[in-house]
C-alpha cells in the first residue's frame, strides 16, 4: 500500500479519536488520524479530566460497571498521568442525606476493584477538619474517592503510541469531503492548514470521532447523525483553594463540583443545550454567577479567591430529547452508516478506550481481520516504571517541585529530558514559573510531540495555564518555539498574538478583582512595550473574536 | 500616632514622586506614602509622552504634534485638562497644553541628569527604540544607556544582538530576525544584524538568571570587563558597529558600564526595552526617590492609606497603616497618585469600579459613571489591538486644578488633588503615554497643591 492508502482513517484527535488510532495501530491496521486543529483542542481540552466511576449515572448500572473497569485499565496503562481525587460532599439538610443513600450503594459496589474505600458518611467535625472552608452549619459529610487523568497528555500519549505503532497522525488537517462510489466511501479529502493545500487519501473505513462536529462530518459523507450538543463551562481559580474536591447540588439541584486540579481549582460545570458554533463559545456572565452562587452555599468564602479565567466546551451527547442533560445516558453509541463511515455519539472521557475497542472490533470484522485488543494491557509511553524525583533533583540540580510537575506529565520520559541538560545546562531555566516548566522539557516537546503553535505547546506542557495566564512566559516560550522551528520574525509575533488571544478568550468573561491588575501588566508588556497592538503581521481573527 | 505636614502624597511612583519633589523643592513639607512596589518600577524605563491617537495606527512624529491632536480630539484627556482652564484664552489652549507637558518633562530631564539614570530625547521628535522582541515602539525619552546612537541612520551600521546564556527574558536569535525583517520592509538601516550569546554567572550557574541579579553583578567593579572580553570577539567577527544587549547593564553603574564597554569593544552599546522584572524601571524608581529625598521630603515605604477624616469641603487627615503601626497624618493638601489596578488605586468587581482610599467617583474612558459597571463589560473581544481594553481608561474625573470631582462636577474636597494613572480618559498601553501622563499630571497637581497651600498660609 502506498503513502496515501489506508485501512482506516479517523476523523478527530480528541480522546476517542486518538484512542481509536492507537487501537487500530496496535492491531496492525494501516491507520491515519486527521485532526483539523491540534490533539485535544476541543471537547476533551475543556473538561476537568475526571475519570469518573459514573456515580452521577447510578440509574445505569452497566455504565457504572464499565466506568469502573475502565478506571482500572487506565490506572494500569497510564498511572503516571493519573492523580487521586478525594471528594467531600457537605450536606446542609436532611433532604440531601435522604437522596444520597442510593449513591453510596451504587458507588461502593465497585470500590474494591478501583482500590478505593467504600463511600462513607462522616461527621460535620471530620468534614470541616478535611476542608475548613466548608459551611459551619453542615449536618454531615460524605467522603469518596475518584481519579483525575491529564486529558491533554492522555490524548497525546495515545496519538504518540499510535504513531509508534505505525499510524500517521496529521494535525491541522480538516476533512472537507469524501469520494463516494456506489454508496461506499473511497477517499477522504482534507485541507492541510499548514501547507495550504487540499490532499486526499483512500480509506477502506472512516471512523468519525469528530465530537461536536460529528453530525457535520456525517452530512458531508451523505449520512445523517443526530447529536445533542450541550455546553459546559468552568470557572478557574488561581490556586488549589480547597484541600479536596467538593461536590454539591447547584441552585437548580444539578450536581456541580469544585476540584483542586493541577495547580489551580476548577469550578464546574454548567449544562446548556447549544446550537452555536463550538469554536465561538465562551462562558457567559450567567454561567459564571450560576457556578459561584451554587458553590457559595457550601463554601461561603469562595468569592475571595481570584478567578483567573473561564473555559467552555461542548459535550456531544447521545440524542435523548425531552429530558434534562443529566438524565441523558452517559453511554455511547456506535452508528454504522453502512457506507464505510462509522460514527460515535455520546460517551465520557473515562470510556474512550472502551469506545475505541468497540469500534475497532467492528472495523476488523468489516475488513475480515482477526486481531485482539491490547490497549488495556500495554502501557502508554512514560508508564514503564517509577521515577525517583528526589535523587534526580540532587543529580541534576533542578528543584523537586519542578521535577514533580514534570513527572506528572512525563513519567519515565523525565530521564530523557534531564539528559538534555548535561550538554545544555542553560536549559534548566524555568520558562513558565506558574507550572513550572523548564526549557529542556519545552525543547523536548517541540522536537518529539509535533506542536505547530504556542497553543499546541500549552496542551502538551500546561504552559501559561497558571495564575499569570502566560503573562510572563508567552514571549519566552514563543522565542524557543521560533528557534526550534526556525520561524520568521512575523510568525514569532503571530504566535504571541495567537496565544494572548486564546488566553484572553477565557480571561475576559470573568475579568474582576485582582485579575484586572494581572491583565494591566499583560497589556503593559505586549501592547505598551512590545507595541504588538500596532503590529502589521498577518494575524487572522479567531472565531470568537469576530462579529460585533 | 500623629504627624503633620503641608502636603501628603499617596503613592510613590512617577506621579507621586514628581509631585512630592516639586512641592518639597519649593519648601513645602511633604510626606509620600508608598504601599508596595510602584508600577513605575515595572515599566520599561522609557518615558512615553504620546505615541498614538487612540484607535489609530499612524504614530505621531513628536509629542508636540501628538499633544496638539489630543488637545483637539480629547479635551478631557489628562494632558488636555490644563488647557481648558477658564484663565486660558481659546487660541492659547493648545500651546498651554504643550507648554505644561514640556515644562514637566524638562523638569524631569534636568532633575534626572545627575542621577543613576539620566534621560535623552527631545520634545520635537518621537524615537523608536528596539524592544527585547525585536519590535520598535515610539517613545520620547529613553535612559542614556538605551541610546543606540547612529544605528538607524548610518547606512553601513551593523547590529549585534547579544543574549545571555540562561537568561530567558531575551532571545537574541528571534529578536535579530524580527528586527531585520522590519528594517528590510521599511528599507532603512541597519541592513545587517547578527547575534551571539555571552555568559555571565553571578552565582556560578548558567541558568535561571534574572535581570536584577545580572544588573547587581555588573554593578561590581571589574565584572563589566569580563563581558567586554566575550563581546569583543563577537563584535570583531561580525564587524558590528552597534551592540544591543538586554536591559541589565547595572542598577547603579549602568552609565559608566556602557562607557567602559564601548571603549573596550569599540562599538556603540545600548540596552533594549524590556519587560518586568525591569532593571531600567527600577533605576528610574530609585533615581526619582533620590531626587525626592534630596529635596528634603519624607518617604514612608510600606504604608497604606486606609481611612480619612473630612470636614465640609476639607480633607483633614489620612490614616496610614504599616505592618507595626498606624499613623494619622494631618496635612493642608493631599495628592492621590495611587495608580490604577497594579498600584491598587482602583479596583473593580461585580459592584462596579471603585477608588480605593476615598471612594471617589469613577468614570469610564467615555466619561460615563463607572460606579455600577462590571469590569468585564468594559472589554473588547480582541486581546491586543489599537482599541485596547476600555476598562484601562477608567479612573477619576478631575477639574482643571486636578481635583477629583463629584457627580455634580464640583470638587470632592478643596484640598485633594489627583495625578498619574488613577486619572480617567486615557489608556497608556495603546497611546504609549504612561510615564508622560504620570510626570505631567504629577507636576500639575503639585503646582495646584502648592498654590492652595500658599493661599491658606
Amino acid at each position: 500500500m502506498s503513502e496515501s492508502e489506508f485501512d482506516v482513517v479517523i476523523v478527530g484527535g480528541g480522546s476517542t479519536g486518538t484512542a481509536v488510532a492507537r487501537d487500530c495501530a496496535l492491531r496492525g491496521l494501516k491507520t491515519l488520524l486527521l485532526e483539523r486543529d491540534d490533539i485535544a483542542s476541543a471537547t476533551v481540552g475543556t473538561c476537568a479530566g475526571m475519570i469518573s466511576s459514573g456515580l452521577k449515572y447510578r440509574g445505569e448500572p452497566d455504565i457504572m460497571k464499565m466506568s469502573s473497569t475502565e478506571v482500572v485499565h487506565l490506572n494500569r496503562i497510564a498511572r503516571h498521568i493519573i492523580m487521586k481525587n478525594p471528594i467531600v460532599v457537605p450536606l446542609l439538610d436532611l433532604n440531601d442525606v435522604a437522596s444520597d443513600g442510593e449513591y453510596i450503594e451504587a458507588y461502593s459496589e465497585h470500590a474494591e476493584e478501583r482500590d478505593v474505600p467504600e463511600m462513607m458518611f462522616i461527621t460535620p467535625e471530620a468534614t470541616r477538619e478535611i476542608e475548613p472552608m466548608i459551611h459551619p452549619n453542615i449536618i454531615a459529610g460524605v467522603y469518596y474517592e475518584e481519579f483525575f487523568i491529564d486529558p491533554f497528555r492522555l490524548c497525546l500519549l495515545q496519538a504518540l503510541d499510535a504513531r509508534k505503532h505505525g499510524a500517521k497522525i496529521k494535525t491541522y488537517c480538516e476533512v472537507i469531503g469524501f469520494n463516494i462510489v456506489r454508496n461506499e466511501v473511497q477517499e477522504v479529502i482534507f485541507y492541510n492548514r499548514i501547507t495550504g493545500t487540499t490532499e486526499k487519501v483512500s480509506a477502506k473505513i472512516v471512523v468519525n470521532a469528530a465530537g461536536p462536529w460529528a453530525h457535520k462530518i456525517a452530512r458531508i459523507c451523505g449520512a445523517e447523525l443526530d447529536l445533542r450538543l450541550n455546553k459546559g463551562a468552568h470557572v478557574i481559580l488561581d490556586r488549589r483553594v480547597v484541600n479536596v474536591g467538593i461536590t454539591s447540588r447547584a441552585i437548580d439541584g444539578r450536581w456541580i463540583y469544585l476540584f483542586p486540579h493541577e495547580n489551580t481549582t476548577l469550578l464546574g460545570t454548567t449544562a446548556l443545550d447549544t446550537w452555536e458554533d463550538p469554536d465561538t463559545l465562551v462562558a457567559s456572565f450567567d454561567e459564571i454567577e450560576y457556578l459561584l452562587k451554587s458553590i457559595e452555599i457550601v463554601i461561603p468564602s469562595i468569592r475571595e479567591a481570584r478567578i483567573i479565567r473561564t473555559m467552555a466546551g461542548v459535550r456531544p451527547l447521545v440524542p435523548d430529547w425531552k429530558v434534562p442533560e443529566d438524565k441523558v445516558t452517559r453511554g455511547y453509541q456506535v452508528v454504522d452508516h453502512n457506507n464505510g463511515l462509522i460514527s460515535f455519539t455520546g460517551g465520557k472521557l473515562v470510556m474512550c478506550r472502551h469506545m475505541a475497542e468497540a469500534v475497532t472490533d467492528l472495523v476488523c470484522s468489516k475488513l475480515g481481520m482477526h486481531a485482539i485488543c491490547t490497549t488495556h494491557k500495554n502501557p502508554l509511553p512514560g508508564n514503564e516504571s517509577d521515577v525517583d524525583i528526589e535523587s534526580l533533583s540532587v543529580e541534576f540540580g533542578v528543584a523537586m517541585h519542578a521535577l514533580e510537575r514534570m513527572r506528572a506529565r512525563r513519567g519515565t520520559e523525565i530521564l530523557k529530558i534531564l539528559e538534555l541538560t548535561k550538554d545544555h545546562p542553560e536549559w534548566k531555566t524555568t520558562i513558565c514559573t506558574c507550572e513550572p516548566i523548564i526549557e529542556a522539557e519545552m525543547r523536548y516537546a517541540i522536537r518529539e510531540e509535533f506542536p505547530q503553535t504556542l497553543n499546541d505547546l500549552r496542551r502538551r506542557l500546561r504552559l501559561g495555564t497558571g495564575p499569570c495566564q502566560g503573562t510572563f512566559c508567552t514571549y519566552k516560550a514563543a522565542s524557543i518555539l521560533a528557534e526550534e522551528l526556525d520561524l520568521e520574525g512575523d510568525d514569532f509575533l503571530v504566535d504571541i498574538l495567537d496565544f494572548r488571544a486564546e488566553r484572553w478568550k477565557g480571561i475576559r468573561p470573568s475579568m474582576r478583582g485582582e485579575q484586572l491588575a494581572q491583565e494591566e501588566l499583560a497589556q503593559g508588556m505586549y501592547s505598551c512595550v512590545g507595541n504588538l497592538d500596532q503590529s502589521d503581521v498577518d494575524y487572522d481573527l479567531k472565531p470568537w473574536e469576530e462579529g460585533g | 500616632m500623629d504627624t503633620e505636614c503641608d502636603l501628603l502624597v499617596i503613592g510613590g511612583g512617577m506621579a507621586g514622586l514628581v509631585a512630592g519633589s516639586i512641592a518639597s523643592m519649593e519648601g513645602v513639607s511633604t510626606i509620600i506614602l508608598r504601599k508596595g512596589q510602584s508600577a513605575t518600577a515595572y515599566s520599561s524605563g522609557a518615558v512615553d509622552i504620546i505615541g498614538y491617537l487612540p484607535g489609530t495606527s499612524e504614530p505621531f512624529s513628536s509629542p508636540t504634534e501628538g499633544l496638539a491632536v489630543i488637545a483637539g480630539v480629547y479635551p478631557l484627556h489628562p494632558y488636555s485638562i490644563v488647557g481648558y482652564n477658564e484663565d486660558v484664552e481659546t487660541e492659547n489652549i493648545v500651546s498651554e497644553i504643550i507648554r505644561r507637558a514640556q515644562d514637566a518633562i524638562t523638569w524631569l530631564k534636568i532633575n534626572l541628569e545627575n542621577t543613576i539614570t539620566p534621560l535623552i530625547g527631545t520634545f520635537d521628535s518621537n524615537i523608536y527604540p528596539i524592544t527585547v522582541l525585536g519590535t520598535t515602539k515610539p517613545t520620547c525619552l529613553i535612559q542614556k544607556t538605551m541610546h543606540s546612537g547612529t544605528l538607524q541612520e548610518c547606512e553601513d551600521s551593523t547590529l549585534l544582538f547579544a543574549g545571555i546564556r540562561g537568561y530567558a527574558d531575551f532571545n537574541p536569535s528571534i529578536a535579530a530576525k524580527t528586527y531585520l525583517e522590519d528594517r528590510i520592509a521599511i528599507g532603512k538601516p541597519p541592513r545587517k544584524v547578527g547575534r551571539c550569546v555571552i555568559q555571565i554567572t553571578p552565582f556560578g550557574k548558567p541558568f535561571n538568571l534574572s535581570s536584577i541579579e545580572i544588573a547587581r553583578h555588573l554593578d561590581h567593579e571589574k565584572s563589566i570587563e569580563e563581558i567586554a572580553k566575550q563581546l569583543k570577539k563577537q563584535v570583531d567577527q561580525l564587524g558590528a558597529s552597534h551592540v544591543a544587549i538586554p536591559p541589565v547593564l547595572g542598577l547603579r553603574n549602568a552609565v559608566a558600564n556602557k562607557k567602559i564597554l564601548e571603549e573596550l569593544i569599540e562599538a556603540d552599546v545600548f540596552e533594549l526595552l524590556g519587560f518586568p522584572p525591569s532593571v531600567p524601571g527600577l533605576r528610574l524608581q530609585i533615581a526619582l526617590e533620590e531626587i525626592y529625598r534630596r529635596s528634603g521630603g519624607k518617604l514612608l515605604v510600606g504604608h497604606e492609606a486606609i481611612s480619612y477624616s473630612k470636614t465640609g469641603n476639607k480633607l483633614n487627615y489620612v490614616t496610614a497603616r504599616a505592618p507595626r503601626r498606624e499613623l494619622r497624618i494631618n496635612a493642608k493638601a493631599f495628592i492621590l497618585a495611587s495608580g490604577k489596578f497594579i498600584g491598587g488605586g482602583l479596583s473593580g468587581d461585580l459592584s462596579g469600579m471603585h477608588e480605593s482610599v476615598f471612594g471617589l467617583m469613577t468614570i469610564t474612558g467615555a466619561y460615563l459613571l463607572a460606579r455600577d459597571i462590571i469590569p468585564s463589560r468594559m472589554t473588547n473581544r480582541v486581546a491586543i489591538s489599537p482599541e485596547g481594553q476600555p476598562v484601562y481608561s477608567c479612573g477619576l474625573s478631575v477639574d482643571p486644578f486636578f481635583r477629583p470631582v463629584r457627580e455634580d462636577g464640583v470638587e470632592w474636597a478643596s484640598n485633594l488633588f489627583a495625578a498619574g494613572s488613577i486619572l480617567a480618559g486615557y489608556d497608556y498601553s495603546t497611546e504609549k503615554s504612561g510615564l508622560g501622563v504620570a510626570a505631567t499630571s504629577g507636576y500639575s497637581a503639585a503646582r495646584s497643591a502648592i498654590d492652595f497651600i500658599k493661599e491658606v498660609n
